[in-house]
Parts: C-alpha cells; sequence; structure tokens
C-alpha cells in the first residue's frame, strides 16, 4: 500500500476574486514552506546560538523578532523556542538539517505539515488584519522582520511582518487553515480580495 | 478590559491570558500533615487591594507571567516572569 499523495491544507479553497468588485485591495497566495520548530534545552543557549550561527548563518532572534539568513528564517515563538521556516524544496530537508545542526541543544520538530502559511499583500492588509487582532500593526509599532503570537478570530496565529509593502505571513495549525481562511475572505470581502 | 504588558510580547489584551490564580501560594512539604495540605489546596486570602496572581499568556508567548494586580480598581503595576519576585505594596 503506498502513503496518500500529501495535498496542501487549502487545496478546496475557493480561489479568485471575492467581495467589492473593482480591484482588489488585499491579494492572498498560499507559499508553501518548511516549518521547523527547534526547543532550546535548558543550559544550551549559547550553544544553540553558536550552531545556528554555523548552520544558518544567523543568530536566534529575541523576543519579537525575526532572523534571515541564507534562504531560511528564524521566528522567536516564546522564551526559548523558534520556528525555522524556508521555502518547501524536498521534503523534510530542513528538519534534517537542523536535527543534525542542534543535537543535543535543542529538540527539533518538522512542522511543515502541522502548519499553513498565509501570505498577505496589498494596501488593505493592515486593515484587514485589524478587524480581528488586537496587535497594534501601524509602522511606528510593527515593521518589517517583526513576529508576534497573537489569536486572530479567535485562531492562535503566528504574525510574521516581511516587507514594508507592507506584506504579512500568518502561520496557522493547518486543521484550523480553512476557518482562518474563511473569516479573512469575510473580513475583506468589504475591500476586495483575490485568492491565488 | 485588562492590558497586561508581557515581559517578553509587550502590551497584550487580556484575552491572551489566562488567570491561574494566587501567585503567594507555597506548596507545603510532603509531612506537612492533612490540615496543611487542606488549606494549602482551599483556603484564598481574597484580598481587598493589591494581589500577586498567575497569569499565563496562553494566546502568546506562553509563558506563565506573576502580575500584580488590584482587586477593585485592577490596575496592573507590574508583571514578572515566574522566577521573579514581585513586592506588594501596602493595600
Amino acid at each position: 500500500m503506498s502513503a496518500p499523495e500529501p495535498t496542501h491544507p487549502l487545496a478546496a479553497a475557493a480561489r479568485g476574486h471575492h467581495g467589492a468588485t473593482g480591484g482588489a485591495a488585499l491579494h492572498v497566495t498560499f507559499p508553501a514552506r518548511e516549518i521547523v520548530q527547534v526547543m532550546l534545552r535548558r543550559g544550551q543557549d549559547n550553544a544553540l546560538a553558536a550552531a545556528m550561527r554555523a548552520a544558518f548563518g544567523i543568530d536566534p532572534p529575541g523576543p519579537g523578532a525575526t532572523a534571515t539568513g541564507s534562504g531560511v528564517t528564524a521566528i522567536w515563538v516564546q522564551p526559548g523556542q523558534w520556528l525555522l521556516t524556508a521555502p518547501r524544496s524536498s521534503e523534510g530537508a530542513l528538519a534534517t538539517q537542523a536535527a543534525r545542526a542542534f543535537v543535543g541543544l535543542a529538540a527539533v520538530a518538522d512542522q511543515s505539515h502541522g502548519r499553513t502559511t498565509i501570505a498577505l499583500s496589498g494596501a488593505a492588509a493592515r486593515e484587514v488584519l485589524s478587524r480581528g487582532c488586537r496587535l497594534d500593526l501601524h509602522q511606528a509599532a510593527f515593521g518589517p522582520g517583526r513576529a508576534a503570537n497573537t489569536p486572530i478570530a479567535q485562531i492562535g496565529c503566528l504574525v510574521h511582518q516581511t516587507d514594508a509593502t507592507p506584506c504579512f505571513e500568518l502561520t496557522v495549525f493547518s486543521t484550523l487553515a480553512d476557518p482562518f481562511l474563511h473569516w479573512l475572505i469575510e473580513a475583506a470581502a468589504p475591500l476586495g480580495v483575490d485568492i491565488a | 478590559m485588562l492590558m497586561i504588558p508581557c515581559p517578553h510580547c509587550g502590551a497584550r489584551d487580556e484575552v491572551e491570558f489566562t488567570y491561574r490564580g494566587d501567585a503567594t501560594v507555597v506548596r507545603p512539604a510532603a509531612d506537612a500533615g492533612i490540615e496543611a495540605f487542606h488549606d494549602y489546596l482551599y483556603l484564598r486570602r481574597n484580598p481587598r487591594g493589591w494581589q500577586v496572581e498567575w497569569w499565563q499568556h496562553n494566546g502568546g508567548c506562553r509563558a506563565f507571567l506573576k502580575v500584580l494586580r488590584h482587586t477593585v480598581t485592577h490596575e496592573v503595576r507590574g508583571v514578572v516572569t515566574a522566577t521573579e519576585a514581585l513586592e506588594v505594596p501596602p493595600a
């Protein structure tokens, strides 16, 4: 018996234009990401920082921050825990690389199928997010390279601003990606949204 | 609505947190007897004034935090991580 083909959790989502006619103020894409959870072992802070520098060329970012190295972004999620993300290439490649680099320093778990990333861009990105998110996303308070965990529409969500356009990447549990997208379309409908 | 300044995440809304009770309760020694354990489990001070409480930031960094809150005005005067101590001002 062969293993079932993995499918994207939002493969069945309705693509195309939703809501207000006459141009879309929000563009939504579903970038395929490798997502790897890294949990520090007690007392190994400095050793993990050195290992991350050696393997990925970045220091573990502090609270609310991210660090981007050679194709890999580390996102702080809680004390002693980070998510490493990279564009998806071969299955499990990033998790294998991280597990080898952090032997004895951190617990590494591949979350590529456990989490789903939804990317928002366009002029209305901040306004749509603010309809369900209590974070202050004004450029004076948030900005490119910042990240925060917060419930959006009562679904736990990692908000990561990737550039000043503004473009945001939202990472949610895959099982909640569909209801989350439903909320996103409802929230963006008055302004118009394109799902690619 | 409370705004709780999380030491990791900054000021966040109360809905991101879960209240986990009085942070001043200390577990008695294993041989302290049933009376001591009864008090540890059931008796709380319920002060009118300042109280140190556990709040878990489960919608954000998931850390357990000690929060100094006034039970009448809801003013939050101090938030520290679990291993730090908070000084309670006189009521």
